[in-house]
């Protein structure tokens, strides 16, 4: 207990948008009970309403609570974005990792790919990637993660490369340790507080991502509660109903500011080079 | 060298300011003036409207030759006025025993943008062009879909045309004033396309701006603009604020409800609204799920068009039950809507079926397995809207529906290769001012596009309405064809789509939209003061 309170007091700031995060979460866990209405349950007769006492945020053109809907949003939201930063930091890091430990042909035939991958414009590529899966919320997060794990694989080659001729790697490989054991071990090990704390501050920038595909009409499809999607469901109404595109922007907003704040204190916390 | 570097600093920032200047100012459409011209002389229209298409030559495709026409440039030999009747433009009178030998005289006196005379010679000239444009596939226009002539006969002197059609054609005014039929100057076609209109082309920049001026020989009454741009422009709130901004005067069809709401509220704006000839509905697939009758029926019962309509939509569609709309003279008022809104019966006739959810998932199932319906949308004139407030209601009792929102060519290919179970239209119904056409989507030998439709009655009905010559006989037989596809619920039908135009009502007047919406600028919208 007191070893907590000690970080708490060392790592304000941390700790306050770890709450905030789990906040979220929780949101998005707890939706069923947070949300006072269905968020597919629609009424047409009640299109467009504007935010009162019975709905909080209004309601949408096809007459469902906003509220909810936003509520619901964290859920595919959230998931899309973790899921997103969970598959390009494993693959990205695992790449670079063999990457930079064998190099040779592999680590060319790797870079490579990845410098592809660099040399075109991201989101351009998710689009085309996405138009061709055809538009869902899953194929999305294949889309994006296509174009974003380069980044992961370099970060984590050039951290292998760092330590690779050290002492302690050599020792380790003459007193014959196996290399998946130096791997895990020793590489791995190395590189994850860097990889964690990018993969972190990368939760909110691919949350934007996802929401803007998504706001493209190639992401999450009707009648799915998604805040890029409910975003361009209000879009035609910015001037009439402005409260349609102000509260899952807003949503979007407060979550990605969570994270990226998140990210920070994170790096704050896990930085070796401040110890 | 300190000084020196202090003037390249201030030479460099003073290039910076001008070259941002610059991007600011250029093209912005207010500076070209809303009333008077780009040089502040004359009167000058900004209009903005969609852009179907870079080319204005009806020999392109279907939507160049509705250019050629709702940009004042072309004519056809008739043209529809405000109540979808023909009436005689370029051509003055015809004549005709059979439906098949006519003999049209052209208007005397009418002379092309350029000055160039217009002849019965270049009328035959024209119509040929289209043809032979089809034939050897250098356009993608099909005007042999409607007619097709054995001989086209020109004589000068007695200014008249003589079409010899293949088969009998009682339509042929009607069909004449089809966009691909629009008359062009075909001495000068290979350089620029000139037409009969109020206005000619003096510029076009593609996707972004079209440049008209006044046909100084225009021969039906005063042209009242000078010059008038064109903004060709994509979304329908960026047409919306374009007006309230004051950058055009003048915007077609804002598809957007919230915005055309505001519109209609403001005086500072006129708003026309008619009801026109456009069917929104939904295709459905009988070799699927849907060829079940009670399943179909269920669905015409569950669906409120008068709220999707009103509401989901806000006003874009005028509700009603049948495939021709209600505001057109084929008998809308002696139809009866078989499966009027009634969500109770839509549960009774489900239950009543044996289409029941035996496994409690909320589900129905039909033969053994859960129902769930494939929608294709595509995301034109609200059509999405409306797949998704029906989706969301057949939800609602427990039928599943999957939208799927795709481009129109995807959407298209999809129809075409029955993979659907409904699919979304919005279609003119009467294009060359007759219905049969239409109808004949329903008729078993063409439905296969169409959902697979298929009723032994209705082909025959059809097939008598192809040969009748008499219009009170044919009047009877296309209401007789309603109400079969209302019997068998043989489509979903949304409503009728309403055509719009938007204008700031201190700079123009008279503008007007006309139901059948080939024609946008005409002589009829001028300046206000």
């Amino acid at each position: 207990m007191r070893k907590i309170k000690t970080f708490i007091k060392k790592n304000p700031a941390f700790t306050v948008f770890f709450i905030l995060a789990v906040l979220l979460v929780g949101t998005a866990v707890f939706a069923p009970l947070l949300a006072p209405y269905d968020p597919y349950e629609a009424v047409l007769a009640d299109a467009v309403q504007p935010p009162s006492s019975e709905h909080w945020f209004g309601t949408d053109r096809m007459g469902r609570d906003l509220f909810s809907r936003v509520i619901y949003g964290s859920r595919t939201s959230l998931a899309a974005a973790l899921s997103l930063v969970g598959i390009i930091v494993a693959a990205g890091t695992f790449l670079g990792i063999i990457a930079g430990y064998f190099g040779g042909i592999l680590d060319a035939v790797i870079m490579r790919i990845s410098d592809m991958m660099i040399s075109f414009p991201g989101m351009v590529l998710a689009i085309a990637v996405a138009g061709i899966l055809g538009a869902s919320i899953g194929n999305a997060v294949i889309a994006i993660a296509i174009v974003s794990w380069t980044k992961y694989a370099r970060l984590a080659r050039s951290l292998v490369l760092k330590i690779y001729h050290q002492d302690y790697i050599a020792a380790a490989r003459v007193t014959g340790s196996k290399t998946f054991h130096i791997l895990c071990k020793y590489m791995l090990l190395n590189a994850l507080p860097t990889i964690l704390i990018t993969g972190a501050t990368d939760i909110g920038s691919m949350m934007l991502e996802i929401a803007g595909l998504s706001f493209l009409g190639f992401g999450a499809q009707p009648p799915a509660a998604e805040w890029g999607y409910m975003l361009n469901e209000g879009r035609a109404y910015i001037t009439a109903a402005p409260w349609l595109m102000i509260f899952p922007g807003l949503a979007i907003f407060i979550t990605v500011v969570i994270f990226n704040l998140l990210g920070d204190s994170l790096r704050d916390v896990l930085d070796p080079r401040d110890e | 060298m300190k000084k020196t570097k202090k003037i390249t600093a201030l030479v460099l920032a003073v290039m910076m300011a001008g070259s941002l200047g610059a991007c600011g100012g250029s093209g912005s459409p207010s500076e070209k003036g809303g009333g008077s011209g780009p040089s502040g002389e004359g009167t000058h229209l900004n209009f903005s409207c969609y852009n179907y298409s870079n080319s204005m030559d009806p020999i392109t495709n279907v939507n160049s030759s509705w250019c050629f026409l709702r940009y004042g440039i072309g004519e056809c030999l008739f043209r529809f006025d405000e109540n979808v009747v023909v009436e005689e433009a370029l051509c003055d009178s015809y004549e005709t025993e059979d439906y098949t030998t006519w003999i049209l005289h052209i208007r005397d006196g009418v002379q092309f943008s350029n000055g160039n005379q217009l002849t019965p010679s270049v009328v035959k000239e024209s119509l040929e062009r289209v043809y032979q444009a089809e034939t050897d596939g250098t356009g993608n226009s099909t005007p042999s879909q409607y007619v097709t002539f054995s001989s086209i006969e020109a004589n000068d002197e007695a200014g008249t045309v003589t079409l010899v059609c293949d088969n009998q054609t009682v339509n042929l005014p009607g069909i004449l004033a089809y966009p691909w039929y629009g008359i062009v100057d075909t001495s000068v076609i290979d350089s620029e396309v000139i037409g009969t209109g109020p206005y000619a082309v003096t510029a076009v920049a593609e996707n972004s701006t079209v440049d008209l001026e006044k046909n100084t020989y225009y021969w039906d009454g005063e042209v009242p603009y000078d010059t008038i741009t064109l903004y060709l422009t994509e979304d329908s709130s960026t047409k919306a604020m374009a007006l309230k901004s004051g950058d055009v005067d003048l915007v077609e069809n804002i598809t957007t409800a919230s915005d055309l709401e505001e519109l209609k509220e403001d005086p500072a704006y006129y708003v026309s609204t008619t009801a026109g000839v456009r069917l929104g509905n939904s295709y459905f697939n009988f070799k699927g799920a849907l060829g079940n009758d009670a399943l179909r029926q269920a669905i015409l019962y569950a669906i409120d068009d008068e709220t999707m309509c009103d509401v989901t939509v806000g006003g874009m569609y005028t509700p009603g039950c049948s495939v021709l709309p209600s505001s057109l003279s084929y008998g809308y008022d002696q139809l009866t809507d078989t499966y009027a809104y009634n969500l109770d019966k839509a549960v009774e006739v489900l239950d009543e079926a044996g289409i029941v959810d035996t496994d409690g998932d909320g589900y129905r199932e039909l033969e053994g397995e859960n129902i769930n319906l494939n929608y294709i949308a595509y995301s034109s004139r609200n059509l999405d809207e409306f797949a998704q407030a029906v989706s969301i209601t057949l939800e609602s009792i427990g039928i599943g529906c999957t939208v799927t929102v795709q481009d129109y060519d995807t959407a298209l290919a999809n129809q075409s290769a029955g993979s659907f179970d409904l699919i979304t239209s919005n279609a003119i119904v009467v294009p060359t001012g007759d219905p049969a056409g239409f109808l004949g989507n329903f008729y078993s030998k063409n439905s296969a596009t169409y959902g697979y439709y298929a009723n032994a009655e209705y082909d025959e009905l059809y097939e008598q309405l192809l040969a009748e010559t008499d219009p009170d006989q044919q009047q009877e037989l296309i209401v007789e064809l309603q109400q079969i596809l209302i019997d068998d619920g043989a489509t979903l039908v949304h409503g009728y789509y309403n055509s719009t135009f938007a204008s700031r009502a201190e700079t123009v007047t008279g503008a007007d939209i006309t139901p059948m919406d080939y024609y946008w600028i005409t002589t009829k919208i001028r300046p206000a003061r």
